[in-house]
């Protein structure tokens, strides 16, 4: 989980020259995240979705941060804090849109951290809402490699306890990295991370 | 950072706009900088994080008048106008945010379960996974410090206080009948299955305003706002079936929970030291429909119970046995709504209706009783800012109960009561800062039946001396009206509420899986109800000039850490009490309080055998009981109690769970308390007879299926 980090911000695009206010700032907070500035990167996208709201983007991308970067963190009052922020943000562009699937992958994403931040409290609380947010996601738009990858991905984490089988799972692994292979982000922004943890997750598998 | 910004307002430099700095410092209410903090002017991407020394610096296009944001993660959210063209080098100042989740708390006197608890004593599972409760919440909570275990009744004694102290509400709403009825001198069990129900907060004394008729301590139960699927639930057990469901819309859901239970196949297969002509059966059913609205939920909640049985029960008053056949029919509906309004506005509204009746034939005699109760509440809460909310509501309660008996198939009785009771109250909760906290109000109410009425203040207060741990204190005054085996007489007698002090004294240390509560607490009884007569019957004369204290420590040990797969808890209680009330001569320590109790209770997940174990032991000091050949009142005592329960819960597939589960493993020989005949026999001694469990064990195998498309899912939660 804690590779997602730095990976999701080498995946995204070094920034053109002739931009606007909006591409540059966010440029700059993805130079910031890919140095491992989480604080400064969320910061920055915070001004920006402040500044412009009209993109769903920077929202997102506050929540991305603070998600990530609570894996890392053992701190419960401050993993609460940054998964918080990061739900608090993404209600604001959930009201907005309703049809976005990255914003339910997003939601699911949130969910697994408090998951991963307190298995015993929060396992059987949120492991429905992850199935369920992922499921919306892929109802919306099925052939989304990080709703097929993630769906499957919290699976095999939890198969350990609960048993189930992985063979599956393991296939839709497969197909996700299929589809990250087509997979075309609307803007230079949009998300489009995930496939280096879809081949590590298929390594596992064999 | 900051060269990064320099370099681009020196890029911005150049163009038409004329470019401002801003800069400053950010720092907590001590005085210390404030690291990663965001500053920026609101609309603009102008801004900056702040270093290390809680030093920021940027430059601005913007002019004149701006909105000024300073955040960070756990600090309260700074809005300030500023003049761009003069703000330099100036401090800002963020407060501690009270919300966090390492802000103070008032815990005194409550003990909280569920996902909004911050400190959970419980967690949801344990109610269920708990050896000895068997799916029961209030054997559950009988774990749990400042309750006494009373085995042959099954209810909750909390502090010293009888049963009926304690008030049972459901989603805010109070509960009438919370209990199933049983035969004299057996146990009965709480009348709600944990299945629909998520969060759990019981108070042991000093609760709110907005709670009242109660002198001891509330059970507050809430149903789940939101199911996570839709699911079909099977149960078949030793001692009946159960089946479940629950669909979810997008909106609403709809949950349904029905259970038939016989004991006659499980009394035939384990001896039982009752003799029961036809063993307990019930039919009962709960259901609970939620509607989501945009910035409000509307939730409806039924449930009914229909039970019979008949024993023959021996009595040292007669010779032969006396033959009880009883019917119960229970109804209860209860429909909230709870949602957002305009600025920070909360709005609670509710309308219970509880119906209760009971059908007994005791030998030739025949006793009937109907209770019909109704609750109304209404709430307002208002967030006036982070750190005081103030709320006020209306709550009205009406009671209409009639018994008749019939001795004989001769003359009938009729008797009961009606009664109204109208409060007001108003709450503010006043954070002084992240440390120290105070929850104020007052309720006061009218009686319509005791004619009286009443103004109770109650406060509490936390102070967090530490990262871990905090200190709290709680006074409260309450009122009850007396129990219905005394105002069902109120013809011809008039009562006054009970009354009730407490005050209690909190230590809490949380951290990370371990928490440990140390309680203290004194309550102070006055205006409780006494009667002149051996038993209580319709002549009796009743006076409400009762006194009584209670007094005590309560220690709670949980720890989910420190071994792997181990969870358990620790409970003692130690209690010094005394009541002058029914018809005591002299105050005494009542027949339902032990001096020490301790309870121990471990659960061991095994991964390898897919399967959790659970042990309990209960153990307390034995009881007072008062042996009429003796001068002194309540001068016996019974020996000490002990029982070990232990169950197992084996997960077949995940959807598929086997669990098994089996009271007192040691074969303690526990005896309650002793009944004594009403007159002496021929040579001049009272006879007894010793109050002992129905049966030396309680087993119980079930076999748990759920059928959902989420495989994930089962019912371990519901054991």
């Amino acid at each position: 989980m804690k590779k997602i980090i730095t990976t999701i911000a080498l995946f995204v695009a070094v920034i053109s020259s002739a931009q606007g206010k909006f591409e540059q700032g966010m440029g700059k907070a993805f130079q910031l995240w890919g140095e491992g500035k989480n604080t400064e990167a969320s910061d920055m996208f915070e001004r920006i979705a402040a500044a412009d709201k009209t993109s769903w983007l920077p929202n997102y991308y506050v929540a991305l941060v603070n998600t990530t970067s609570s894996f890392a963190i053992q701190d419960k009052t401050q993993v609460n804090a940054l998964l918080t922020k990061a739900q608090n943000v993404l209600d604001v562009e959930m009201i907005k849109d309703q049809k976005n699937a990255e914003l339910y992958i997003m939601q699911a994403m949130i969910y697994t951290a408090w998951v991963v931040a307190d298995p015993m409290t929060n396992g059987m609380k949120y492991s429905a809402k992850v199935m369920e947010a992922y499921a919306k996601a892929k109802a919306l738009d099925p052939n989304n490699p990080r709703a097929v990858f993630g769906e499957a991905d919290y699976q095999l984490g939890g198969a350990k306890w609960t048993g189930v089988d992985t063979k599956p799972l393991c296939v839709q692994v497969d197909k996700a990295i299929e589809l990250f292979a087509t997979f075309k982000p609307e803007t230079p922004f949009s998300p489009k991370w995930g496939l280096d943890r879809a081949l590590e997750a298929q390594k596992n598998c064999k | 950072m900051k060269t990064i910004i320099l370099l681009f307002a020196s890029l911005f430099s150049f163009t038409l706009f004329s470019q401002t700095t801003i800069s400053g410092k950010i720092v907590n209410e001590k005085g210390i900088p404030i690291a990663g903090a965001n500053v920026y002017i609101e609309g603009s991407y102008d801004g900056a994080s702040t270093s290390e020394n809680g030093d920021f610096t940027f430059a601005t296009a913007t002019t004149g008048n701006q909105n000024l944001v300073a955040s960070s993660l756990v600090y309260e959210t700074s809005n300030i106008v500023i003049d761009v063209a003069h703000f330099q080098n100036q401090t800002i100042k963020l407060r501690d945010n009270v919300n966090a989740l390492d802000a103070v708390i008032i815990t005194a006197g409550s003990l909280d379960s569920g996902s909004k608890a911050r400190v959970s004593v419980l967690k949801p599972l344990d109610i269920v996974t708990t050896a000895g409760s068997v799916g029961n919440i209030v054997a559950a909570l009988q774990s749990l410090p400042g309750t006494q275990t009373v085995g042959e009744d099954g209810r909750l004694f909390v502090r010293g206080g009888e049963a009926n102290e304690t008030q049972t509400y459901v989603d805010g709403m109070r509960v009438p009948q919370p209990y199933g009825s049983t035969p004299n001198n057996l146990p009965t069990r709480s009348r709600f299955s944990p299945f629909l129900f998520s969060g759990i907060s019981f108070s042991t004394g000093g609760y709110s305003a907005e709670y009242g008729d109660a002198l001891s301590s509330v059970l507050l139960l809430n149903t789940i706002d939101e199911p996570d699927q839709s699911k079909t639930e099977i149960s078949v057990m030793s001692v009946g079936v159960g089946l479940g469901n629950t669909q979810k819309w997008k909106k609403s859901s709809f949950s349904i929970n029905t259970s038939y239970i016989n004991l006659t196949p499980y009394q035939a297969l384990v001896p039982q030291d009752v003799e029961w002509k036809s063993a307990p059966q019930s039919l009962s059913g709960e259901m609970v429909y939620r509607y989501n609205f945009e910035r409000g939920i509307f939730k409806m909640y039924a449930a009914f119970d229909a039970s019979q049985y008949v024993i023959k029960q021996e009595n040292i008053n007669s010779i032969d046995k006396i033959t009880v056949d009883s019917k119960n029919d229970n109804f209860y509906l209860n429909s909230s709504y709870n949602g957002f309004f305009g600025t920070n506005w909360n709005i609670t509204a509710g309308l219970s209706y509880g119906y209760n009746k009971v059908k007994s034939d005791i030998d030739l005699d025949n006793l009937n009783n109907v209770e019909n109760a109704v609750n109304m509440k209404l709430k307002l809460k208002k967030n006036i800012s982070n750190r005081f909310k103030l709320s006020f509501g209306a709550d009205y309660f009406i009671t209409k109960y009639t018994e008749d008996f019939t001795r004989n198939a001769g003359n009938t009785f009729d008797y009961g009561y009606d009664n109204t009771i109208g409060a007001l109250y108003t709450e503010a909760d006043i954070f002084f800062s992240k440390k120290l906290a105070a929850k104020v109000g007052v309720r006061a109410s009218a009686n319509e039946l005791t004619n009286d009425n009443s103004i109770s203040p109650r406060i509490s207060l936390a102070y967090k001396m530490a990262k871990f741990s905090q200190l709290s204190f709680a006074y409260g005054d309450f009122s009850q009206t007396p129990s219905v085996e005394y105002i069902k007489f109120s013809k011809n007698n008039q009562f006054e509420s009970e009354k009730a002090s407490h005050y209690i004294l909190n230590y809490q240390y949380s951290k990370e899986g371990r928490t440990l509560r140390a309680e203290a607490y004194y309550k102070d009884y006055s205006n409780l109800t006494r009667f002149d007569s051996p038993t209580v019957v319709y002549n009796s004369i009743f006076t409400n000039d009762g006194t009584g204290y209670a007094k005590g420590l309560d220690l709670f040990w949980r720890d989910g850490k420190t071994i792997k797969n181990l969870e358990y808890w620790v409970s003692y209680s130690y209690i010094d009490t005394e009541r002058l009330y029914k018809n005591y001569p002299t105050q005494v320590t009542p027949n339902f309080v032990p001096n020490n109790s301790l309870s121990i209770v471990t659960k061991y997940w095994i991964p390898e055998w897919k399967s959790q174990l659970g042990f309990t032991n209960s153990f307390s000091t034995g009881r007072p009981y008062n042996n009429p050949n003796e001068t002194q009142f309540m001068n016996g005592k019974t020996k000490s109690y002990n029982d070990l329960s232990f169950n197992w819960a084996y997960l077949l597939t995940t959807q598929k769970i086997l669990y098994f589960s089996v009271s007192n493993v040691l074969g303690a020989n526990n005896v309650y308390g002793y009944n004594y005949a009403l007159r002496p026999d021929a040579n001049g001694e009272y006879r007894r007879s010793a109050i002992k469990p129905a049966a030396d064990r309680f087993f119980f195998i079930g076999f748990f299926w759920t059928i959902s498309k989420n495989k994930n899912d089962n019912q371990l939660k519901n054991l």
